[in-house]
């Protein structure tokens, strides 16, 4: 037995002390690199800012805001891992939220579904999703370009139906709900959190998450292994549809008004993020912990950089500075082989 | 390239192209017949002129494979430059903005070359920086001085019936063309486009190559930036944003393959023209201007469904 | 003995090739059958057809007794039938446990999501089958080959219990190459108690290790059976001399044209070395002359003719030309050194086939064909109607596409490419692979007229006799070292197997 254990006498699993468990956990979910950058964008910004970046107050600040854009790039990073990309979420953004504010109770419409409103919202970025899906796999389209161009459909459309003009909601129990807090954390947390759960046991424990992995590994070796590669990729887009969908929502909610251009400059920030929380542009690595500690850390630094009083112009530099570094340093440049 | 060989390469989509513009043509006549009036057809020229312009940047990033997302970054900061330079300096304002664009898409080919990441990330990335360095310029909209009138004539007086906008773009295109077809770079970036391994074995620069492609587009969108403030008489930050949209549509819709390789400047010119007619008919026949973004959203895809060569990718991503 | 496949008159071809020749073959439950064959034998299509991936053209393949249905990998495993490639299919971003179960999750789904201890215990289960004791999470793209190929092995056979198909059969494409000695037994003695209760295919280009470790040898040749034997009555000597057969007709690879070499050298070789790859080596190459590199795969040979394309940096040595030392980092160095790469795979790296004929022609030259600084339509149809009537491209015109052209047009172009550069020294990647018969002789023609007109060729071929026909003389590797150079004048060519032996 020596030989095939031998390089590998860390992993032998006669070795289950507490110290391998937490080793491997963190194996598992590759985030240490995530929490080391997380360390150290606190400590800059607690020392710049003599403190006040720890604070409490500021803290609740940061899950706050952290909270959509959570959800979006708890959504993009799964069309990632598969190896793909998703440029339409500002779209889907747009549609979702101007049909939002076409069925909540407002003074424009007559129509008020109250609560229904919320299936009618995942539905309708789940289509785009599903649009999304089909281009790629169906019409073989490249999904940047793919993305892009639903992307453009999807916010034409949304200034068309609106006119271009925003939406006073008189349905306030959506404000309230996303602007209020549970037991000090704002419940749009507790919003991402579910929406974690639950994409965290799709990708462990469903088949689901386990193809998406392995397409996002080799898409031709999942093929041979008998995985259905279109069907996975379409319930992929689906999939993050529906979330942008619920994200057009929540802004709808926070504004208590609806307007195409909600989703307007989200998508970078949620690209960084992913790129960031080391969800790998060349697919299979990565997880929903990832995407999460990604925002985390992209939302802490804009906040650290505001109450630096950096200008906002420089911190959106910053940013695009921040996502090609991340990318450049996340992707796998064997496996794309040449790029693009 | 060979003439013969050009046309034979691309008389199938350059037909498509055509009958897509003459069937343009006549639904917009039959809409609205003044369309055909003068004045209406030289509104067509100048937004024709400034895609012409930023669309051959555009064509050689995406025949080389890739595509250049900070095209419309890049014709903001370059207004917004221009505009800043015209007060002080006068006519060195025009070499001195068109050289931004070209560092830019400088920046951009390197970034690509060296990083190795898809273009479409790093010129993502790189068209929010510039748009952030022009908002850092001037966060409000720049307006031409009234003194600098005379010398935005350059672009937008009068000679022989036609605006100069569009002896411009005429120039523009000249240039493009014979880098394309009578340079050893052009030829080279084609070439990469089709088998980039195979011209790395053939001794082929291919880190140059694409970074001089990048560089090119830079140049297109620097001379569209310029155009566009000039016409406006005005430069500001979110000035280009819609030539992202409108750059690969006036690419795509002329049939260059997003697989690079085939297509070219010549396309390029009729996907300028099918668009320019196509914005300016929707205006003229009363389509809502919002409307106007989602079907050239469904044009996009339409057209690179259509042209994408999928034999030659494996596995789409 | 049961019989588990049995074939009859398989039939198999492709464009220009027939590949099997209509053959019968059984396989028995419970053996390991050695099979072995020259490249381009027909092994590699053989385990295609066994495993779904290919169709027969003609003759049937009964699984079992019953006529096989498979359409793809996938489902022969299902059968019960799986291979192990040599480059093997695992998904490195998985682990153990995921690769293993891959597209058969269901038997662990409990409501409605997956038993995660459960599929951790069956895996265990089923790497101790194979003896293999590690974490079945650990990442596979950690694993070292010898475990991956364990790994795989584990999964075929968990596959077949779980389809409950008895004696499942197992191909393994040359499983040693990336194993050590040690690893090497200890995989031949799983492979012994796996087959207490399945079949296993054993291909190898190491024929005492097929000899020793099977139960049964099956030779093939050109897409045929030659014959079989029990592995205790065969010796290596004799199976070489099965697998190289009929002593081909003196004129096949045109040695009438084969002139002897200049004295001159165009290109020396100083211990040139890549760590770990190949051994420092030296040779030289005289003008006019055709050197053949002989050796298995991982013998090293490609990856010196990389270093010579500019392809690979070497790590250590010096590569002269004409007696100057060149550097060469980079393609562009070696063409700088009039160094011409013909690669092996034409579409992919030789050609943009997009492109026409005269594109492809000119592209090396293309600043030579300039008038007034720009390029010459004029020029470049002057050229490429130059080489075309040189080099007998058959093609409509100068402005055909190259992806309409035949292999062995295509071929033609890449080579003319370089001979427009003035290459002095071709390298040639497998350079008929592909090509059908008749244009294979213009291309032997070619390399013939090239060495008489004083250029160097080195050489890569399909097959020993293409080699042994061509070549001025041959330099033998094996493992990463130059084991012999040996001469091969016209009049006196070497027989295959004493090259063989030297080979293997």
């Amino acid at each position: 037995m020596g030989i095939y254990a031998g390089k590998l006498a860390e992993n032998s699993y006669t070795d289950q002390g507490q110290l391998f468990k937490i080793k491997r956990f963190l194996a598992d979910c590759s985030v240490t690199g995530q929490l080391l950058s997380l360390a150290i964008v606190i400590v800059i910004f607690a020392i710049g800012t003599g403190g006040t970046f720890l604070s409490l107050t500021n803290i609740q600040t940061i899950i706050g805001l952290a909270g959509i854009p959570m959800i979006l790039c708890l959504g993009l990073h799964q069309i990632i891992i598969l190896g793909a990309i998703d440029l339409s979420l500002e779209g889907i953004i747009a549609i979702s939220a101007v049909i939002a504010g076409f069925v909540i109770k407002n003074p424009n419409t007559p129509y008020d579904l109250g609560m229904l409103v919320i299936p009618v919202t995942l539905v309708i970025g789940a289509i785009a999703g599903l649009l999304n899906g089909i281009l790629n796999t169906k019409l073989k389209m490249p999904s940047f370009i793919a993305t892009l161009g639903i992307s453009w459909v999807m916010f034409g459309l949304a200034v068309f139906l609106s006119g271009g003009i925003s939406t006073p909601l008189l349905d306030l129990r959506f404000q309230n709900f996303i602007n209020g807090t549970t037991l000090g954390i704002p419940n749009v947390t507790y919003v991402a959190f579910v929406l974690f759960i639950v994409l965290n046991i799709i990708q462990k424990r469903t088949k689901l998450g386990k193809y998406t992995y392995a397409i996002g590994g080799d898409e031709i070796l999942a093929a041979q292994a008998g995985i259905n590669v279109t069907k996975t990729k379409i319930i992929n887009f689906t999939i993050a549809g529906a979330i942008y969908g619920l994200a057009g929502l929540l802004l709808v909610a926070r504004l208590n008004s609806s307007a195409a251009r909600l989703g307007n400059n989200l998508l970078f920030p949620a690209m960084t993020a992913v790129a960031v929380g080391g969800v790998s542009m060349s697919g299979g690595v990565g997880g929903a912990l990832n995407a999460v500690f990604g925002t985390i850390i992209v939302t802490a630094l804009n906040n650290g950089m505001v109450l630096m009083h950096v200008s906002p112009y420089t911190q959106s530099a910053v940013n695009g500075i921040v996502l090609i570094s991340a990318v450049a340093l996340t992707i796998d440049r064997k496996k794309i082989g040449i790029i693009k | 390239m060979n003439a013969h060989a050009k046309q034979r390469m691309q008389i199938p989509a350059i037909y498509i192209s055509l009958s897509m513009l003459i069937l343009f043509l006549v639904i917009f006549f039959i809409g609205n017949p003044s369309f055909f009036k003068r004045y209406n057809l030289l509104t067509i020229g100048t937004s024709a002129s400034i895609l012409l312009a930023v669309g051959m940047g555009q064509v050689f990033t995406i025949l080389t494979g890739g595509i250049d997302l900070s095209v419309g970054g890049i014709m903001s900061l370059v207004s917004v430059i221009f505009m800043a330079l015209l007060n002080d300096y006068g006519l060195m304002a025009f070499p001195i903005s068109l050289a931004v664009g070209v560092l830019a898409g400088f920046i951009n080919g390197y970034l690509n070359s060296q990083l190795k990441i898809p273009s479409f990330i790093t010129t993502l990335g790189t068209g929010g920086i510039f748009v952030s360095v022009a908002y850092m310029i001037s966060e409000k909209p720049l307006s031409a001085p009234t003194s600098a009138f005379k010398m935005l004539d350059i672009v937008n007086g009068m000679s022989f019936g036609f605006k100069h906008i569009m002896f411009i773009a005429a120039g523009i295109f000249i240039i493009f063309y014979i880098i394309q077809r009578y340079t050893v770079t052009g030829r080279n970036i084609l070439l990469m486009g089709s088998n980039e391994k195979m011209c790395w074995l053939s001794g082929v620069n291919v880190f140059w190559i694409r970074i001089i492609a990048f560089t090119l587009s830079g140049l297109g969108s620097g001379f569209a930036g310029i155009l566009l403030a000039s016409t406006l008489y005005s430069g500001y930050p979110t000035i280009g944003n819609v030539y992202i949209l409108n750059s690969i549509a006036t690419v795509v819709v002329g049939g260059t393959a997003l697989t690079g390789g085939a297509g070219g400047v010549v396309n390029t010119l009729i996907g300028a023209l099918i668009m320019s007619v196509l914005n300016n008919g929707m205006n003229v026949i009363g389509i809502d201007v919002y409307a106007q973004q989602s079907i050239l959203g469904a044009m996009i895809i339409i057209a690179v469904a259509v042209s994408f060569d999928k034999k030659k990718v494996t596995v789409i991503k | 003995m049961d019989t588990v496949i049995e074939l009859k008159k398989a039939t198999k071809s492709f464009p220009g090739v027939r590949a099997l020749k209509g053959f019968d073959l059984n396989i028995y439950k419970n053996e390991i059958l050695g099979l072995v064959g020259e490249n381009g034998a027909g092994k590699s299509t053989l385990m295609k057809v066994l495993i779904g991936m290919y169709q027969l053209d003609e003759g049937e393949y009964l699984l079992r007794g019953q006529p096989a249905k498979m359409k793809s990998s996938n489902d022969a495993i299902k059968e019960g039938v799986g291979m192990v490639f040599q480059e093997g299919c695992m998904l490195l971003n998985m682990t153990i446990t995921e690769n293993l179960f891959l597209s058969n999750e269901q038997a662990f789904i409990k409501n409605g999501i997956l038993n995660l201890s459960e599929m951790r215990n069956e895996a265990k289960t089923a790497l101790a089958k194979v003896e293999l004791n590690i974490d079945p999470q650990t990442p596979c793209s950690r694993l070292s080959p010898a475990q991956r190929q364990m790994v795989e092995i584990a999964r075929l056979l968990w596959l077949s219990e779980h389809y409950g198909k008895d004696n499942p059969v197992m191909i393994l494409d040359e499983p040693t190459t990336v194993l050590q000695q040690k690893e090497a037994d200890t995989l031949f003695r799983i492979l012994d108690d796996i087959k207490k209760h399945a079949t296993i295919i054993l291909i190898s280009h190491r024929l005492e290790e097929v000899i020793e470790n099977s139960d049964r040898i099956v030779v093939l040749k050109d897409g045929d059976y030659v014959t079989e034997m029990p592995a205790d009555q065969a010796s290596v000597e004799g199976i070489e001399e099965l697998m190289v057969g009929r002593n081909l007709s003196g004129e096949h690879f045109r040695e009438s044209e084969q002139r002897e070499p200049e004295t001159e050298n165009f290109l020396e070789v100083r211990n040139l070395t890549i760590e770990g790859v190949f051994e420092p080596m030296s040779f030289s190459v005289k003008k006019g002359e055709i050197l053949s590199l002989v050796g298995l795969i991982g013998s090293g040979k490609e990856e010196l003719c990389q270093c010579l394309a500019g392809v690979r940096r070497p790590t250590g040595g010096e590569i002269l030309i004409n007696g100057k030392n060149v550097l060469i980092k980079s393609p562009k160095d070696s063409i700088r050194s009039r160094i011409g790469y013909i690669p092996i795979d034409r579409r992919k790296e030789g050609l943009a086939t997009d492109f026409d004929v005269a594109d492809n022609i000119n592209m090396l030259i293309l600043n030579s064909l300039k008038s007034k600084g720009f390029l010459s339509r004029f020029k470049e149809a002057a050229n490429a109607k130059k080489w075309v009537k040189e080099a007998l491209i058959k093609t409509p015109s100068i402005r055909t596409k190259c992806r309409n052209l035949s292999g062995g047009n295509q071929q033609k172009v890449v080579i003319s490419k370089w001979l427009a550069a003035e290459s002095q020294l071709l390298v040639l990647d497998h350079p008929t692979r592909g090509i059908d018969v008749g244009a294979k002789d213009e291309i032997y023609h070619r390399i013939r007229l090239l060495a008489q007109e004083g250029r160097c060729l080195i050489m890569m071929c399909d097959t020993l006799e293409e080699d042994i026909g061509l070549c001025n003389r041959m330099l033998i590797m094996k493992d990463g070292k130059l084991v012999k150079i040996l001469n091969c004048p016209a009049a006196e060519k070497p027989e295959p197997l004493e090259i063989l032996s030297a080979i293997v």
